[in-house]
């Protein structure tokens, strides 16, 4: 098991050093750090100086390498766009993100899991079949489209719930939540909703072909030979055997969601990540760009091995692949 | 049959069908036979004579499109064809104990050994904690697996295929059934751990005198394990006889092939192999009259027309109406 983990966290540090590594040549090889920090009147002097400072004059290595030490001392460098700190401005994005990422997984369990253990375990049922129909509609419809709907609905027409914007926010120092007050909750289940809409059909779809293909299995059949009840089987014996590609998936979509729900953010006009993003590809401002590019990066290595070191608990027969 | 003790499984004209694109199609025709108290009845015959669906048609384990549609089955006398589901749950695993064919697929394998011991005996017996895993303890133990409290904790995966056979013929036992079905218990092992699989039935049965329905293809099996045989052919029964007779003067001409296809040295020592002209009719593909006839060299007219119905003698029965005479083997 330690081997294990050691190896997964080696594994996750090298990719994490790529991806460093590709950033840092974008920002190294695109757009002119000088032209957008120095004054339009700037002498020779100033400018050979700010190259000196900057380590321009290094070579590429050196520069790599103290791009990393920076980013190690919590110094991402400056955007082109708005001249503060990269730091600063994601750290003011992330909690809306993070937490519309964590409402729509909630969301996502909440629905999909048990609907999805409902189509596995009954797919023949009049009600197995409408929500295999139902999430069809999830699967195909756009994020934008369903957001629309949503709003359309929600608030236009019924006026029960904000179609934008996080609603009361509370500063805890660190992190300024939404989930602390009321209108912070009715702001963010549009957007959450919207964005588990896809999630939600896509587990159920999942859980459910994974459940058919494990129901027909000889060991079920073998557990049905011994007498075990019919939710013993179900939720214990058959279900631990879907973990894996489950959890998995779940791990993979939330990753997504803190990425790139752009879209999503757009419609609501979410003050997170997205939003930034898309701002500084329209004002090609490359370093928030390649720091976002590391930071996403980071949180999909992070999510994937934590679900990595989870499969031992669900299925010991992962660590008999490895050795 | 006349001083005979009460059988414990009385199966009667058991038919299966299967559904085929809407036309049925008879998987088992009529099957007819008991298994007395402490018996080992062999059920032999070729791939596809049904004998692994009757197996799974007394517990109602059938997989659709197979489908019961007719006879009865009668455990000491309880109809099982008439229980509820909730009732015949209880009988799977508590009165009749199922040994699957290939302990690779047939354990689940992210539940421990001990888990799965223990998820069964408590759908049988009511025990508390610890006496269920004092029990499982002891099963494991039974069946001969060393260190019983170190595989307790283990997965499927860590053991052999050996190993995890005793583990599923542990988990048939383990609440006391009155009868084992074991389909092709050694079929998918290496041949040295066959021995001693079969080795441990045969201690298990005689410890415990449960009963046990042996299926299998192999006539060595049968005459290790059986007192009696069943022999089926395309669905059909051809014949049932007490063990020895089987073998030193079969009835039906079946029968006699099958054992002559069976390599085994003769008196003096030589090797005979006598195969079957001919294969198995498949499903849905049997010809009129006696399904054997077209492969039979005694066959006459009345084989092509009728079915011939099972001709009980005292100790054996056989469907055949021209049968062998006891010398001509």
């Amino acid at each position: 098991m330690l081997n294990y983990a050691a190896s997964r966290i080696v594994q996750t540090v090298i990719v994490l050093l790529v991806i460093s590594f590709i950033a840092f040549l974008l920002v190294a090889n695109i757009g002119d750090p000088l032209a957008a920090l120095l004054s339009a009147d700037a002498t020779v002097n100033e400018r050979l100086e700010l190259i000196a400072k900057l380590g321009l004059d290094q070579p590429l290595w050196t520069r790599f390498l103290h791009f990393i030490g920076n980013m190690l001392h919590g110094d991402f460098g400056f955007s082109y766009r708005t001249q503060d700190p990269v730091a600063n401005l994601i750290a003011e994005r992330l909690p809306a993100t993070v937490e519309l990422a964590f409402v729509s997984l909630l969301i996502t369990i909440v629905v999909g899991v048990p609907a999805g253990i409902y189509c596995g375990v009954n797919p023949n049922s009049l009600f197995g079949r409408f929500i295999m129909l139902i999430s069809t509609a999830g699967i195909t419809l756009p994020n934008f489209v369903v957001g629309i709907l949503l709003i359309a609905v929600f608030s236009v027409q019924l006026g029960l719930l904000p179609s934008f914007g996080r609603g009361t926010v509370v500063d805890l120092g660190f992190w300024k939540t939404g989930l602390l007050s009321v209108s912070g909750w009715r702001a963010i289940l549009l957007p959450a909703a919207t964005l588990s809409t896809f999630q939600v059909a896509f587990i159920i779809r999942m859980l459910r072909t994974q459940l058919m293909e494990v129901g027909q299995s000889e060991h079920i059949r073998f557990a049905r030979a011994r007498g075990l009840s019919e939710a013993r089987i179900w939720y214990v014996y058959a279900i631990k055997n879907t973990l894996l590609p489950v959890i998995t998936m779940l791990g993979l979509q939330l990753g997504n969601i803190i990425a790139f729900s752009v879209v999503t953010e757009n419609v609501f006009a979410w003050p997170g990540l997205g939003s930034l993003f898309l701002q500084s590809i329209q004002g090609a401002d490359i370093p928030v760009i390649a720091i976002y590019l590391i930071f996403v990066g980071l949180v999909f290595m992070v999510i994937n091995l934590i679900v990595e070191l989870l499969y031992p608990l669900i299925d010991a027969r992962v660590l008999r692949r490895q050795s | 049959m006349i001083n005979a003790p009460a059988p414990l499984l009385d199966v009667r004209d058991l038919t299966v069908t299967i559904n085929r694109d809407g036309k049925l199609v008879t998987a088992l025709d009529k099957v007819s036979f008991f298994v007395n108290p402490g018996e080992v009845l062999g059920i032999v015959g070729e791939s596809g004579a049904g004998k692994s669906i009757t197996g799974a048609a007394i517990i109602d384990l059938l997989v659709p499109p197979l489908k019961r549609t007719g006879g009865t089955i009668t455990l000491a006398g309880t109809r099982l064809d008439q229980l509820s589901p909730k009732a015949m749950r209880s009988v799977r695993g508590g009165r009749i104990g199922f040994v699957f064919q290939d302990p690779m697929t047939s354990l689940n394998p992210v539940i421990t050994i001990g888990q799965q011991l223990c998820d069964t005996i408590q759908a049988h017996l009511k025990l508390g904690g610890n006496q269920t895993k004092k029990r499982a303890l002891d099963w494991l133990d039974r069946v001969g697996l060393p260190n019983p409290d170190v595989q307790f904790k283990r997965y499927p995966h860590q053991l052999s295929g050996g190993m995890r056979q005793r583990v599923v013929i542990a988990l048939a036992l383990c609440a006391d059934p009155a009868l084992v079905i074991a389909d092709e218990p050694t079929t998918a092992l290496d041949v040295s751990v066959q021995a001693h699989i079969l080795e441990l039935l045969r201690d298990l049965h005689r410890e415990s005198n449960v009963s046990m329905m042996l299926i299998t293809h192999d006539l060595g099996v049968i005459a290790k394990m059986a007192d009696r045989v069943a022999v089926l052919y395309a669905g059909r029964v051809a014949e049932i006889s007490p063990v020895g007779e089987l073998f030193n003067a079969p009835k039906h001409p079946y029968t006699r092939g099958l054992i002559r296809a069976t390599p085994m040295p003769s008196a003096t020592g030589e090797m005979r192999l006598d195969q079957i002209p001919g294969a198995m009719p498949g499903l849905g593909a049997v010809p009129p009259g006696c399904a054997f006839n077209p492969r039979c060299f005694r066959a006459e007219g009345d084989c092509r027309a009728t079915i011939p119905p099972l001709y009980h003698e005292e100790s054996s029965a056989f469907s055949c109406f021209h049968p062998l005479e006891r010398v001509t083997a």
